[in-house]
């Protein structure tokens, strides 16, 4: 298993594809931290000068729209991450090597997995500059920065596990991307649907499964146990999935 | 070390292998011929574990592809058609992993690395990105990763396509050299070289065996008559009288003004006695040699055989 991460870490480091996306996600990530600083010193400097006292806070200013942000583009990341890991065994023809060595496709699938959560977590550990950064200016709820990444990861992980099952779906990479970015956004927009139905079961019901409504406790600075648990149900229901594809070419003609 | 017991796979409602059965015994280098799309490849992913069969037994020392997959494709050593590698690697870090994903132990890794690329010549390229490797470099590369845990079970889909001459000469001899302490199947489509290399051959065409055989006795079994060659000087008209005398002889016939064909039964060895009567008669005999059936007319013939009764 061990060696089928290690290969699978090699060609994403060996590949130009994880440089441009961790670049352009970085960018953008960027970006909107410069926004929002540049709001925070005006909103301060305003602040300062007229001496009043407000109830907002660096939180809400700051921090919980710099998640949302990178929780957004994490949707668009992900898909361009997991596309190849399967994808690009098929259409390479490597696959029949792959399932001809020893292993077996749990381990296999594991270690994909794995890879792909590294350089997710890779690509957002590279955030941690900005909380550097803002920790030298002023002291920000680090809790709420904690709380914010472990949802992230977890969400990262659901959807990854969604992109993993799309990557075995087809040998072709685009396709697997369109898939994964398809079903993320449909789990995305669920969550609109479900506030714009006022009650019912059904109502609650979308509410429940929509991936990124999960996430809004974690941006509160709460981690709880049902939606950790939702989002380990996602990733293994998903992964499962994706076995039982892997495992239809037993009986598949 | 390889057996299979009535095979069969179909995709859907096209049946690509229908019942077929052979064995493979330790020290044997089987090939395996017949015209695309005939089975081959289909046979080899089930020997391989790649896909099971739909119905059938395949063991790999003794072990059952299915049942025991795991097991089995530790005893195998495998090169697909068309030879697919991770092109993004370089070939020491590609060797490393399959070594590991083979299961050898990290102890072994480099030790194993070196002796393939010793094997298979791939010390000048040792460092390079597989994607820049030039087409021979890259099939021993294919060889190279079937032989990394030193299998005792080799199966190679057509291990010299696409080559040039000489790389399929190199090729060749590195097969031949492995063959000894090995059991070997693999298929091809060039016939010199599989009556080169193979100690047997299993001739399929659309799904089904239409012979296995060691190649001798193939290319002898098949004829129903022998056939005499002799090179003459020249009085070629006298030659065929004093050889029509001769009895046994069925035929004689002339395809170039010296070069006469003669057809004997199958029986008798008739070349003594024709090399006596002719130099006798004061002829100058220059050449006289029996001639089997070529791999190429064994197999065009039980192919054609094979499709016209379904025409």
């Amino acid at each position: 298993m061990r060696s089928v991460y290690d290969k699978e870490l090699y060609i994403y480091f060996s590949s130009p594809i994880f440089y441009v996306i961790a670049g352009i996600f970085l960018c953008i990530t960027g970006i909107f931290f410069y926004n929002n600083m540049v709001y925070v010193s005006l909103l301060a400097s305003q602040i300062a000068q007229y001496q009043i006292s407000t109830g907002i806070s660096l939180n809400d200013i700051l921090l919980r729209p710099l998640f949302a942000d990178m929780s957004l583009l994490f949707l668009f990341l992900i898909p361009i991450v997991s596309m190849r890991l399967y994808a690009e065994e098929r259409a390479q023809g490597t696959i029949e090597l792959l399932f001809t060595y020893p292993l077996s496709d749990l381990q296999i699938l594991a270690a994909k997995y794995l890879a792909g959560l590294t350089v997710l977590a890779a690509i957002g550990a590279c955030t941690l500059v900005l909380m550097v950064l803002i920790s030298l200016i002023t002291s920000a709820d680090w809790g709420l920065v904690i709380s914010s990444y472990i949802g992230l990861f977890l969400m990262g992980s659901a959807f990854l596990a969604l992109g993993v099952f799309a990557s075995s779906l087809t040998r072709n990479q685009i396709i697997s991307a369109s898939i994964s970015l398809g079903l993320i956004l449909g789990f995305w927009a669920i969550g609109w649907f479900a506030n714009t139905m006022n009650s019912g079961t059904i109502a609650t019901f979308l509410k429940e499964i929509s991936v990124v409504g999960h996430l809004s406790s974690f941006l509160k600075g709460m981690v709880t146990l049902k939606d950790v648990a939702f989002y380990f149900c996602f990733t293994l229901f998903f992964l499962f999935l994706t076995l039982r594809i892997l495992e239809s070419r037993t009986w598949r003609g | 070390m390889i057996t299979i017991d009535s095979l069969t796979k179909a995709y859907g409602r096209t049946i690509a292998v229908q019942d077929i059965s052979f064995e493979v015994k330790r020290g044997e280098v089987l090939g395996f011929l017949g015209p695309n799309g005939a089975g081959k490849t289909t046979t080899m992913k089930i020997i391989t574990s790649f896909m099971p069969p739909t119905s059938g037994v395949v063991t790999v020392m003794g072990y059952d592809t299915v049942k025991e997959s795991i097991k089995a494709r530790k005893c195998i050593g495998y090169l697909p058609e068309n030879n697919p590698l991770y092109h993004d690697m370089r070939t020491t870090s590609f060797l490393r992993f399959v070594a590991k994903a083979k299961g050898i132990k990290r102890s072994k890794v480099t030790s194993c690395m070196e002796r393939v690329i010793f094997e298979c010549g791939l010390e000048e390229v040792r460092s390079d990105v597989i994607r820049t490797l030039s087409k021979g470099y890259k099939q021993r590369l294919g060889l190279a990763q079937a032989l990394i845990s030193d299998p005792p079970v080799l199966v190679l889909d057509e291990p010299t396509m696409g080559l040039d001459p000489k790389q399929i000469y190199e090729i060749r001899q590195l097969i031949k050299d492995l063959a000894s302490s090995r059991t070997i199947i693999l298929s091809s489509h060039i016939l010199p070289e599989v009556s080169q290399v193979c100690d047997k051959v299993a001739i399929i065409n659309k799904g089904r065996i239409v012979a296995i055989d060691s190649t001798s006795s193939l290319q002898r079994g098949l004829q129903d008559n022998a056939r005499i060659v002799l090179k003459v000087k020249e009085k070629l008209d006298e030659t065929m009288q004093i050889i029509n005398s001769i009895e046994g002889v069925l035929s004689v016939s002339s395809s170039n003004s010296c070069v006469l064909n003669v057809e004997t039964t199958k029986d008798i060895d008739l070349r003594p006695e024709l090399a006596r009567r002719v130099v006798e008669a004061g002829i100058d005999l220059y050449e006289l040699s029996r001639k089997d059936m070529s791999l190429e007319e064994v197999f065009m013939e039980l192919v054609t055989e094979e499709i016209t009764p379904d025409a």
